[in-house]
């Protein structure tokens, strides 16, 4: 007895790349019958992405990435379409493609592949994120156009988060996209793709975010300042 | 020396099923052995992959990918191993456990630590 083509063919797209092999196997042999095997893919799938993401993220990226793209959309509100910016709910309006985009970057990164590089590089999970920020407003144009942003607001914040975001992850490049290694812990592991020293890395990590959320504080009174007479 | 992080009781009990099955432990029957060590508690293939990630990530475990066999249909397992900071934990942890028991005993009397000793003595059996 053993499980459908079918079924192990949509799990394996399911199931990141990294951990696809082991836990496909590991279904495969506790396969009883196709109703225990869907029970198992339902209950094993989310948690092994979820684990999968929570490797290749790293808490203060994320914050700084967050605050980096917040920053773009911010920029792009106030070239593009101002108004927005003392609008009711105008700022929150603007956080939705950032969450999707984070969101996107994140998913693209448990999805990347260990041993195959892309040649994209670091410009690949932007661009899904962004992608996916796109598909959204479009869905919100389409379907509810009150919580979306203008047409123009969001391609300026678009080209100014895939440029930010893309610097950020060529300073900080994701965490766990390496082979994992017979003996070799995750933690070194990690530091192995970083382009400065480990030292050098951590403090510049850790002052990422602070600096970020200076640069945006900056920004949000500079256009406040603007924006209210 | 690196200092390893105290455990918590989930992860005590994958390392411990980890220790025990020797060169056999990958997720399957890491997932066994834990049931059995976690009874009468459920436990969901999901949480010990999670486990073992994350204990992977502390450097308390090395895994590496096994030649594919027919049973699993064409495909390997990922294998896990204790490494020297994780036996280290694991040991803390045992010994813990060990002055845990050993307070309870004296606190509530000699008679009951050997009633209790019985009855795991039963359930073990």
């Amino acid at each position: 007895m053993h499980p459908s083509k079918q079924a192990e063919l949509l799990l394996g797209i399911l199931i990141p790349p990294a951990c696809r092999e082991e836990v496909l196997g590991d279904l495969y042999e506790r396969y009883r019958s196709p109703l225990r095997y869907a029970w198992d893919a339902i209950c094993i799938v989310p948690l092994v992405i979820l684990s999968r993401i929570r490797r290749t993220s790293d808490p203060l990226v994320v914050l700084t990435q967050s605050l980096a793209l917040y920053t773009s959309f911010l920029c792009a509100a106030r070239i593009a379409s101002p108004k927005l910016l003392v609008e009711p709910w105008g700022l929150l309006r603007l956080a939705a493609p950032v969450f999707v985009t984070l969101a996107g970057i994140a998913l693209d990164d448990a999805y990347a592949h260990p041993s195959r590089p892309s040649a994209l590089g670091p410009i690949r999970a932007a661009l899904t994120g962004i992608g996916l920020a796109l598909w959204s407003q479009v869905l919100l144009w389409a379907g509810a156009s009150e919580f979306s942003i203008p047409y123009a607001t969001m391609a300026y914040g678009c080209a100014l988060s895939l440029l930010l975001a893309t610097g950020v992850r060529i300073l900080f490049p994701p965490a766990g996209n390496q082979l994992r290694g017979v003996t070799a812990p995750a933690a070194w592991l990690q530091q192995s793709a970083a382009p400065l020293p480990a030292g050098l890395l951590r403090i510049a990590k850790g002052m990422a975010p602070f600096l970020t959320v200076l640069l945006t504080a900056l920004l949000a009174y500079q256009v406040w300042k603007r924006a209210v007479p | 020396m690196a200092k390893p992080d105290s455990l918590g009781q989930f992860e005590q009990l994958v390392l411990t099923a980890i220790l025990m099955l020797r060169e056999d432990a990958y997720g399957v029957t890491i997932h066994s052995r834990v049931e059995e060590l976690a009874q009468p508690k459920k436990i969901s293939l999901g949480a010990i992959y999670v486990t073992l990630d994350r204990l992977e990530d502390k450097g308390l475990v090395a895994s590496w990918l096994s030649d594919p066999t027919t049973a699993r249909g064409g495909r390997a397992k990922r294998c896990y191993r204790l490494q020297a900071l994780g036996e280290r934990a694991l040991h803390e942890s045992a010994v813990t456990a060990r002055r845990v028991w050993e307070g309870v005993a004296e606190a509530w009397g000699e008679d009951w630590a050997k009633e209790w000793g019985k009855g795991w003595g039963k359930e073990v059996g």
